[in-house]
């Protein structure tokens, strides 16, 4: 039961920092933060792992890992967001390790849930199309999907990205340039293979 | 170069055109199309996503109402409640102690008793 004599806070009304000050022993200021990072912590896992269980499981681990140490945690040039995302990204990246492998994920789930409202034949063809596509993104070095999730997923700046990754909004521009040029490369030979196998199919 | 594909896909995420930055620009009009097309069909593609509701709820009660009901409750109680349930436990141990004690020589005590009293 709360103490009717304390005075109510509007947590909504807070930043980030005033909320992280208050976490450190208000429950109800975690809640806040909760609610305000859940849905972007869960895309950037999602996309990161291919699948709602493990996104569900790595969330999960985040907000817990976020909870035990927030009361240590101190702002020092990384805004609490950026902490949060690293936390995620460590624990998705401890996740491939232990799976042993690089997947590629065929991200059907996400794909049948965004188009289904769509025309049948459109939704084959864009269907086809956006899977390719998050293919090639999925074979991009870690740095390189981290970037776009962040850029695309949670439409963060360059500053911010710079902020969470640890580098410069310059690293940031030079890596998003360079990772544009990869994916051209990678789309290409997606389509060629695919090409490819068609002709294959078609020939035999 | 990576400025203005930078600068392209922030007019594409604010629905602003980018015909003016590509015409100022001295990259290939078809490269500039392959770049436009792939940053679309990223927008597209990478879209941000709901968790479940019911996970969302469970998680929410598992990080919150789990430590507010015990850690979370008791140091939200002013000083008073502390010592008073400090000694609570405090004499709670002490009368366990005693009971203990006590009990254990009354059952000593009858067992003398029943070793003494002849059948």
């Amino acid at each position: 039961m709360k103490n009717p004599f304390t005075k109510r806070v509007d947590y909504k009304a807070l930043d980030d920092r005033e909320l992280v000050a208050l976490a450190k022993e208000d429950m109800d200021a975690f809640g806040e933060l909760y609610e305000r990072y859940l849905q972007k912590i869960y895309s950037y896992v999602f996309y990161r792992t291919g699948n709602a269980h493990d996104a569900e499981d790595l969330t999960a681990k985040v907000f817990f890992r976020a909870l035990s140490h927030i009361a240590t945690y101190v702002e020092k040039g990384v805004p609490f967001q950026a902490w949060l995302y690293r936390i995620a990204h460590n624990l998705v990246a401890n996740w491939h390790r232990d799976q042993g492998r690089r997947k590629i994920i065929a991200l059907d789930e996400y794909v049948v849930h965004s188009l289904k409202s769509e025309a049948p034949d459109r939704v084959t063809e864009e269907r086809e199309e956006q899977n390719q596509l998050l293919q090639a993104v999925r074979r991009l070095p870690e740095d390189r999907q981290q970037l776009l999730l962040l850029k695309f997923v949670e439409q963060m700046s360059n500053a911010e990205i710079g902020a969470i990754m640890g580098r410069t909004e310059g690293a940031i521009k030079s890596l998003y340039h360079r990772t544009l040029l990869a994916l051209r490369e990678e789309m290409e030979m997606l389509q060629n293979s695919d090409r490819n196998r068609r002709l294959d199919g078609s020939e035999g | 170069m990576q400025d203005l594909l930078d600068a392209i896909t922030t007019g594409l995420q604010n629905g602003d055109g980018v015909d003016s930055l590509i015409a100022q620009s001295d990259l290939p009009q078809e490269d500039a199309d392959d770049f436009v097309e792939m940053i679309q069909a990223l927008q597209t593609a990478l879209t941000p996503l709901e968790p479940r509701e019911e996970f969302s709820t469970i998680l929410h009660a598992d990080l919150l109402e789990g430590e507010s009901s015990l850690l979370g409750r008791l140091r939200g109680m002013p000083a008073r409640v502390h010592v008073a349930a400090f000694l609570a436990i405090f004499f709670g141990f002490v009368l366990f102690a005693l009971r203990r004690l006590f009990g254990s020589e009354t059952a000593q005590d009858m067992q003398e008793e029943a070793v003494v009293t002849p059948l």
